[in-house]
């Protein structure tokens, strides 16, 4: 027993098993979805339906029949399985999309035409793209190489550049013309009637030459022997010419290839090497922000503008490894051709990470430069009782446990005074000795720091501690400034201008020589050189009272002739000539000539005169 | 590669091309052409005539008139249009030269064996 079920297909009537039923069914919607709904899909469910209402149609004899499960799989056998129709469903595919590519590439594509080439394809490619004829190409590329030599260059360059048509699509997209069955039939119709032609052609060349070869044996020497060499010449030297500039190219290319992978792994080492150097700075720098290094306090010091420390490390790691990086992908894109892209969002996202952070570092600098802005001066004066006459003598204190190490410009450390307080120190002090007509000498400390506004400025300034100390003509200066690690180094400098009246003398011990200046300016009169010394202040300059006197130096050097007639040596100098002689020595002078005799010795003086 | 599909495909030009020729004198429904294909072996199953049906229909070759039936539904009788003739004309030419050539390829072949 079996139940039934009542269908309507395609407009008749039918009872029908409900396992037939469901069978059919499935049949019906797997067909149905191996269509897509561009291919008319519902119009052919429709006449399939009919077709199988047909089928049923002729297998019942009457209404009450019913359709049962032998029915439908004689049904389904004649209209196939829906793997049939999946099959040609898949050749009907390529159809949309002929369609689709006919609509967006009709337009003309720039390729290398090596079939019809002399060097490259170069000229008749461009022939085809403008759509004249490749011989007014040619022409102007001989004005241009002839004219000027960059039309070389330009011919390689495009030679590298475009492509050459090598399918037979391609072929057919150089021409402009719609890519589709027909074209690419007709492109292969032509192929083959040159080949047709050109096998006609060596046909006749064989049965003309062997036809020659015949005369040549009944010794008559015809024309056409003449003319068929001539012509095979010229085929050879054509084909020899196509063969040497392919070479070349090959090894234009060749070499072009190589030189490409040396780049990219120059790009590769750079990149790689310069994103290790950048992590590890970068690594480093973090590590040390978290357990503290006591070197970083430096840079903590030296940071006046007060970024934090990571956040600049950060932004400065983007702004230059970013730029590295493509480099480093760069270069692989070079060295490997299928190279899976990063994709654009990646692309982006670095560009953007990139350009953020240039703008990070460009404020961070600004912030710091604005820092130094402004420098402005301290000055603290006092007398010194030192007149005319009296003698002063500048020392650097002798703890020079600070200064000894660094050197003397823009160095800066910090250090733990006597009290266990950190500060910075710096050896950034300089000396500077002027002439006054004044009768007492007086000091002037003039403190000057750098800074974001004119308070800032004058407050570091006014915080740099600087001590010294004077008592019986004796001055003693600290070699070093010292101020609170909260003002930061921002050029902190001090400046002692000593105003000496003239008559006056001044000592200056010789370990004050680095914090002396080398050059007379702003009225300068003490140089470095002078440390040492006593010197009398006179107007605008200094007297040395003890510099030993310019010794002038002693020419010291040996002559030694020694010919036959002249002789100098250590013991003196000899004259000789055949009858007179000159001679001087320890003895003495002796001369000797024909005539006269001169002897200067210890005896006195004894000139000899033969007349 | 499958050999169905170069089948399949090889069979899908000729098919379209005998669908056409079996409508050139005369119209015909879907049976009549299936009976006609059947009997030259040229169809296995009835379904795969459908989307080519559809298909040359949609391209302007083949329009259809619906005719009452005696027995089952209404039928759909196909005709050519007159560029479905112009068409028909060209495949026919196109027929002819291909065969010629597949004709001396595959003969040259043999006979060089």
């Amino acid at each position: 027993m079996n139940k039934t079920v009542n269908i309507n297909l395609a407009g008749i009537f039918f009872h029908i098993d409900e396992d037939a039923y469901l069978k059919l069914q499935r049949y019906l919607e797997a067909i149905k979805r191996s269509f897509t709904d561009s291919q008319g899909r519902s119009e052919i469910i429709a006449d399939i339906e009919a077709r199988i209402a047909e089928l049923f149609n002729e297998r019942v004899q009457n209404n009450k029949q019913v359709i049962r499960i032998k029915e439908v799989d004689e049904v389904i056998s004649i209209m196939g399985q829906p793997e049939d129709y999946l099959v040609d469903d898949e050749i009907f595919e390529d159809e949309p999309q002929t369609t689709y590519k006919r609509k967006t590439a009709p337009s003309k594509k720039l390729f290398r035409d090596t079939d019809n080439s002399y060097i490259s394809g170069v000229s008749s490619g461009l022939g085809h793209y403008f759509g004249i004829d490749a011989i007014w190409v040619r022409l102007a590329w001989i004005i241009l190489f002839s004219a000027a030599g960059t039309g070389i260059l330009l011919y390689i360059l495009l030679w590298i550049l475009v492509p050459e048509a090598k399918t037979t699509a391609e072929k057919i997209m150089m021409t402009g013309e719609p890519v589709n069955i027909s074209n690419i039939e007709k492109k292969i119709k032509d192929g083959f009637e040159n080949v047709t032609e050109t096998v006609s052609d060596v046909a006749k060349n064989v049965s003309e030459s062997v036809s020659d070869a015949a005369k040549n044996v009944s010794s008559t020497v015809s024309d056409a022997t003449k003319n068929i060499d001539f012509q095979k010449q010229g085929n050879k030297i054509k084909s020899s010419s196509k063969t040497f500039f392919d070479t070349l190219g090959e090894v234009i290319m060749f070499f072009f290839k190589v030189f490409a992978k040396f780049i990219g792994i120059l790009l590769i080492l750079i990149g790689a090497f310069s994103l290790i150097v950048l992590i590890i700075a970068l690594f480093s720098v973090g590590i040390i922000d978290i357990i503290h290094i006591p070197g970083l306090d430096l840079v903590e010091i030296a940071n006046a503008g007060n970024t934090p420390l990571w956040l600049a490390s950060l932004l400065s790691f983007f702004a230059v490894g970013i730029p590295f990086f493509f480099l480093f992908y760069l270069g692989l894109k070079i060295l490997i051709n299928n190279l899976k892209s990063i994709g654009n969002i990646a692309k982006f996202t670095l560009l953007g990470l990139w350009l953020i952070s240039t703008i990070g570092v460009a404020i961070i600098i600004i912030r710091e430069a604005s820092e130094h802005v402004y420098n402005e001066k301290y000055i603290e004066k006092t007398e010194l009782q030192i007149k005319a006459n009296d003698t002063l003598s500048i020392k650097m204190v002798g703890d020079t446990k600070f200064s000894q190490n660094f050197y003397k410009y823009h160095n800066f450390r910090l250090a733990n005074d006597n009290d266990g307080n950190k500060m910075i120190y710096s050896a950034d002090v300089h000396i500077i000795v002027k002439s006054t007509t004044d009768s007492v000498a007086s000091m002037v400390i003039e403190k000057s720091s750098d800074g974001r506004s004119y308070d800032k400025s004058i407050e570091r300034a006014k915080n740099i501690n600087y001590n010294y100390a004077f008592s019986n003509s004796n001055l003693l200066l600290d070699p070093y400034l010292t101020t609170n690690p909260e003002n930061k180094i921002s050029d902190q400098e001090i400046k002692i201008i000593l105003y000496l009246p003239e008559g006056s003398i001044v000592k200056f011990d010789k370990n004050t020589k680095h914090f002396l200046t080398n050059h007379k300016h702003n009225g300068n009169i003490v140089l470095s050189k002078g440390a040492g010394n006593f010197l009398e202040i006179i107007e605008d300059d200094t007297k040395c009272l003890d510099c030993p006197a310019k010794k002038e130096k002693e020419k010291d050097f040996k002559v030694k002739v020694n010919t036959p007639n002249l002789k100098i040596n250590d013991e003196g100098i000899e004259v000789k000539s055949d009858s007179n002689s000159l001679k001087v020595d320890d003895t003495g002078l002796k001369v000797k000539s024909d005539v006269v005799k001169v002897n200067i010795d210890s005896t006195g003086i004894n000139i000899e005169s033969k007349n | 590669m499958k050999i169905e599909n170069t089948k399949a495909q090889m069979r899908k030009g000729v098919l379209e091309f005998c669908i056409l020729s079996v409508l050139k004198d005369n119209d015909a429904y879907v049976a009549e052409i299936l009976d006609t294909l059947k009997n030259a072996k040229l169809l296995v199953v009835e379904g795969t005539i459908y989307p080519l049906l559809t298909r040359l229909k949609n391209a302007g070759l083949l329009n259809y008139r619906w005719e009452e039936s005696t027995s089952g539904p209404p039928r759909k009788y196909y005709g050519l249009t007159e560029t479905g003739k112009l068409f028909l004309k060209e495949l026919n030419t196109t027929w002819s030269e291909l065969h010629n050539a597949v004709t001396i390829v595959t003969s040259q072949k043999t006979t060089k064996k």
